[in-house]
């Protein structure tokens, strides 16, 4: 590893030529309302409980675990939103954020299907899942892991159809039941995600890496502490639902039970200030590169759990509570009836990160020797399945496919607020960027949210790519190497700019 | 090159001095406690510090003050070792303020050994200038910097002595909390370019560069019956959000200050600790609307509000901290002096210093920026002679927490290396400790550029920077062992 990086390289993504060349791949799945009108707003909510009565295999690890346990339930909650002028439709939205890893590609496409024609009047495309990256979710992908593992276990492909049953009437009751309704945003702070991935004296960088180490020279990246508020309220303006959006995955939790997270904890809490009514919808903001896993100063915070009586899960879900409590207070001197809803569905077609020749050797290599093993070990179908993408992916390449990455992206406006979604574990950098150049007073931002026929697995910075290449250890510069990176820094760029372009339209900036 | 280099960092580790020894750091031993606040506002108009151009206040917002918390920890009536500890409402101790007041307290407090007063200062911008020629100041209808400096001394002397007089047997807790009060201020650029708060609105933005520690230590002193007597808290944030001000203020530790008395207790002293924060600051860098916002609503200032979100993580651990009071801890308090390599001049920046100094002087420009290109040509002129640069440093064990200080303003990631490499429970990593030497930046930094890490910006460089870290290891993990 070469520690003298150049700086350029370290920051630095050559984006004219990237962002000319896909502008023209952009298309409009769903046309929203053209102007910021504002309308009255309706207001429906529902919460599934998708959590199943039988033992299940759960995502978020290298080798099958299968829960026979229930740690806390993981719901699946809907918020649905339509505007009206009179008697006429604006724009419409359903949100659904789910206990899951991740969409699995073809998850929301099925869903869509399997809706059809329980919802009169609302357009399907202006639907979309999004994941709150829970480890202990069931597993949703049949070939996740192999199949043989799963004993007696609900296998995948029936737990997702009895999901989606699960999931739908919740759907179809929140639009059912929308009502005049108001809306309240705000912006609160809590400690939750950490940055995880840790910079050594040779340019290495290495996720939860050892911070205890003479070598140890910074954490990589930034972190963002907000947690944005949105409240829905019914006509008497009692609370009705909540979105709510921070830059942390819910992955605190380890061990075999199956369990929502600290967003568990979150809405326990809520439900207890608020009611237990009220429908709570956990969104991850961009967050590829946090966690909630401490790396410094983990006794001081374990000591402060213990003092507490409570689990850190519990602890995170209590900092998650407060904020969100607190911020509540004090937008409920701002509630608005009349807000323009817009909302815009636009297929983005981005720049893949190519793989090089040196990295379909070494993936080539790594395949080969799992598929002369006689005895497979723990963790060699996970890996297997991400260095045989790598050598799928290179060799569509060279017949020239795979160039780009088609993402399904939302992008909506609610009063002064922007929503923008994306697919991916994008970093937090990114993030940043969007909401310092977005137009809104707010800019709400989703991650994992949607899925399409591809895995989307990371999208790192230059200086996170920087910090090391693909090797035989899946682990080395993980959430970084083209092994789960199907999209790099250029094409994270065009999705930057495509993003605050849609937003940019929703508030009607003049362009450049 | 480098054989020279290494050459030199042997040399600089020879010449670590342990100035206070303490003979055992393991065994506890009864703590004495005392505390004491003073009002250090002038009562005529200053000239402030903090800023490239002169400011002469036009009115005192609040009152600035100076808090301190003497520690003494007995074995029978044998004084085993102690600290004075004191936090001062302004922007960074100049050689003019500690050595005298060292002097002054071998006079006032005699018996007391001056050197282990670990001197703080909160950095608040909108406080007095206390050394003469930094900036143009009118003579007429302004107390000057002489002036105000004696008056200074005399405060803290005064303040230290009560607290020490008022020392009683008492016991001492340590929590952490978290309020996101520090901001990353450097804005990284598509050309590998930085920017002390540079605009992240435009297209070539794209990140901040470094991180944020929203952790928030606390140290909680109680008497013999457990009432609170103060608070030491230790945010990585100079207090500098009202830093363009022409008034006296103490920014937001004043709001910090009123809002724990009127919420927790009246008599408590706090005392306002900056962390490792030379890449850190209040500002805002984006979604600047959505918080101006909520300070609307909240009708709030946002000095308020960062009082608001101090006070509520004070709050929210005072009960688990009464729970867990400490009278008999293991304390030491090392005072060290280590000479670190200066930052080399080039060249090319010793050209660029001097034709900005002497444009700057062609202009008539009054403010401090015209001596800040002329001191990096001195420094330029003397590297070669006075190649290493003395500091000094206390590092403290009290109980199962250390207290690391430094006189920079030290960027984040030093502070992190430390607090990740300590054998104690907490390390509270204290900058703008004694006499003030400037930004303290990282590698990375100083590859961006930009105000903080610039030559003129860094009498230390990197290299001293991880000295720095590892001197300060070597010491704290001794006494932990």
């Amino acid at each position: 590893m070469n520690a003298n990086i150049d700086r350029r390289q370290f920051m630095n993504v050559s984006l004219a030529s990237g962002a000319g060349l896909f502008i023209g791949g952009l298309g409009r799945i769903s046309q929203g309302a053209e102007t910021a009108q504002a309308g009255s707003l309706l207001v429906g909510a529902a919460t599934a409980d998708i959590t199943p009565d039988r033992p299940v295999p759960l995502t978020g690890a290298t080798s099958v675990r299968i829960a026979r346990e229930i740690l806390s339930r993981c719901t699946a909650n809907v918020l649905a939103l339509e505007s009206r002028e009179g008697q006429r439709t604006v724009d419409q939205a359903i949100l659904v954020s789910c206990d899951l890893g991740v969409i699995r590609p073809g998850i929301q496409e099925g869903f869509r299907k399997h809706l059809a024609g329980r919802l009169p009047g609302f357009d399907l495309d202006k639907l979309f899942l999004a994941a709150t990256h829970t480890h202990t979710a069931p597993e949703t992908l049949q070939e996740r892991y192999d199949e043989k593992d799963y004993a007696d276990a609900m296998q995948p492909k029936e737990y997702v159809s009895w999901m989606y049953e699960q999931m739908a009437q919740a759907v179809v009751k929140a639009w059912e039941n929308r009502a005049a309704g108001a809306v309240a945003w705000g912006v609160g702070q809590a400690v939750v995600g950490r940055n995880r991935r840790v910079t050594y004296s040779d340019g290495a960088a290495k996720m939860y890496g050892n911070t205890n180490d003479p070598q140890f020279r910074h954490i990589e990246g930034y972190e963002d502490h907000a947690v944005h508020v949105l409240c829905f309220y019914d006509s008497q303006k009692r609370l009705k639902a909540a979105a709510v959006a921070l830059a942390c995955p819910s992955q605190s939790v380890g061990g075999n039970k199956l369990s929502a997270d600290f967003w568990h904890d979150a809405r326990e809490l809520i439900h207890q200030r608020h009611g237990k009514d009220v429908c709570v919808l956990g969104f991850c903001a961009p967050a590829g590169d946090q966690s909630p896993t401490i790396l410094y100063r983990k006794a001081a915070e374990a000591r402060m759990d213990r003092l507490r009586g409570l689990t850190y899960t519990q602890e995170l879900g209590r900092r998650v509570a407060e904020a969100f409590c607190d911020v509540v207070g004090v937008i409920t001197k701002d509630i608005r009836t009349n807000v323009p809803l817009i909302h815009r569905v636009r297929k983005v077609d981005l720049p893949a990160r190519i793989v090089t020749e040196a990295e379909y050797e070494v993936a080539r290599k790594v395949c080969e020797e799992i598929d002369v093993r006689k005895k497979r070990e723990k963790a060699d179908a996970w890996t297997r399945h991400l260095y045989g993408l790598v050598v799928e992916r290179y060799l569509a390449q060279q017949k020239g496919d795979r160039k780009t990455y088609a993402v399904e992206m939302h992008v909506l406006r609610l009063g002064d607020v922007a929503i923008a979604t994306n697919p991916f574990e994008l970093f937090v950098d990114y993030g940043v960027q969007i909401q310092a150049r977005s137009p809104a007073l707010q800019t709400f931002l989703i991650q994992l949210a949607t899925s399409g026929r591809q895995h989307a697995y990371y999208v790192p910075t230059p200086r996170a790519v920087a910090g090391g290449a693909l090797n035989k250890q899946p682990f080395t510069n993980y959430s970084a190497t083209v092994a789960v990176n199907v999209v790099g820094p250029e094409g994270a760029q065009v999705l930057v700019d495509m993003t605050v372009k849609n937003i940019n339209e929703l508030w009607n900036v003049p362009k450049k | 090159m480098k054989a020279c280099r290494l050459q030199l960092l042997s040399f600089v580790c020879v010449l670590s001095l342990v100035v206070g020894v303490t003979p055992s750091s393991g065994s506890s031993n009864t703590l004495f406690i005392g505390s004491a606040t003073i009002d250090i506002t002038p009562s005529r108009p200053i000239a402030l510090a903090g800023q490239f151009n002169t400011r002469i206040s036009r009115s005192v917002e609040n009152p600035i003050t100076a808090t301190a918390v003497a520690i003494e920890t007995r074995d029978g009536d044998r004084m085993v070792d102690c600290a004075v500890l004191v936090s001062c409402d302004i922007v960074s101790f100049r050689p003019t303020v500690p050595a005298p007041l060292q002097e002054k307290l071998k006079k006032t407090l005699p018996g007391f050994d001056s050197s282990k007063v670990v001197l703080t200062a909160t950095h608040t911008h909108t406080s007095a200038v206390t050394e003469e020629g930094a900036y143009k100041i009118p003579k007429e209808g302004v107390m000057q910097p002489a002036e105000y400096t004696e008056f200074l001394i005399n405060k803290l002397a005064e303040v230290i002595g009560k607290a020490w007089g008022k020392r009683q047997p008492g016991g001492v807790s340590w929590v952490l909390g978290h309020a996101v009060v520090g901001l990353n201020r450097r804005a990284v650029y598509a050309d590998g370019k930085a920017k002390m708060y540079g605009s992240t609105t435009t297209n070539s933005f794209r990140g901040i560069e470094g991180g944020e520690d929203h952790g928030l230590e606390m140290l909680f002193f109680w008497d013999k019956d457990n009432k609170p007597l103060a608070v030491c808290i230790n945010v990585e944030c100079p207090s500098q959000e009202v830093e363009s001000r022409y008034t006296i203020n103490a920014d937001f530790w004043h709001d910090v200050r009123t809002q724990i008395h009127a919420e927790i207790n009246n008599d408590l002293c706090v005392l306002g600790w900056p962390g490792a924060a030379g890449d850190i600051s209040p500002h805002r860098m984006y979604r600047k609307a959505a918080e101006e916002r909520m300070l609307k609503l909240r009708g709030l200032t946002y000095t308020q509000e960062i009082g608001r979100r101090i006070t509520t993580a004070v709050k929210d651990v005072y009960e688990l901290a009464k729970r867990d009071i400490h009278t008999e801890v293991p304390f030491a308090h090392q005072v060290k002096e280590l000479a670190l390599p200066v930052r080399m001049v080039t060249e090319k920046e010793l050209a660029e210093a001097k034709t900005q100094a002497e444009a700057l002087e062609k202009k008539g420009d009054t403010g401090v920026k015209g001596r800040w290109f002329q001191r990096t040509v001195d420094r330029y002129n003397k590297q070669n002679k006075e190649p290493t640069q003395t500091v000094d440093v206390h590092i403290l064990r009290i109980g199962d927490i250390a207290i690391a200080t430094n006189p920079f303003e030290m960027f984040h990631d030093y502070g992190v290396q430390m607090k990740s490499r300590s054998k104690a429970l907490q390390t509270f990593v204290i900058q703008l400790t004694g006499p003030s030497c400037g930004y303290l930046a990282t590698k990375r930094a100083i590859e961006g550029g930009g105000y903080s890490a610039v030559v003129q910006s860094n009498r230390i460089g990197h290299e001293g920077g991880q000295m720095l870290v590892e001197e300060t290891l070597k010491t704290i993990n001794e006494l932990f062992q």
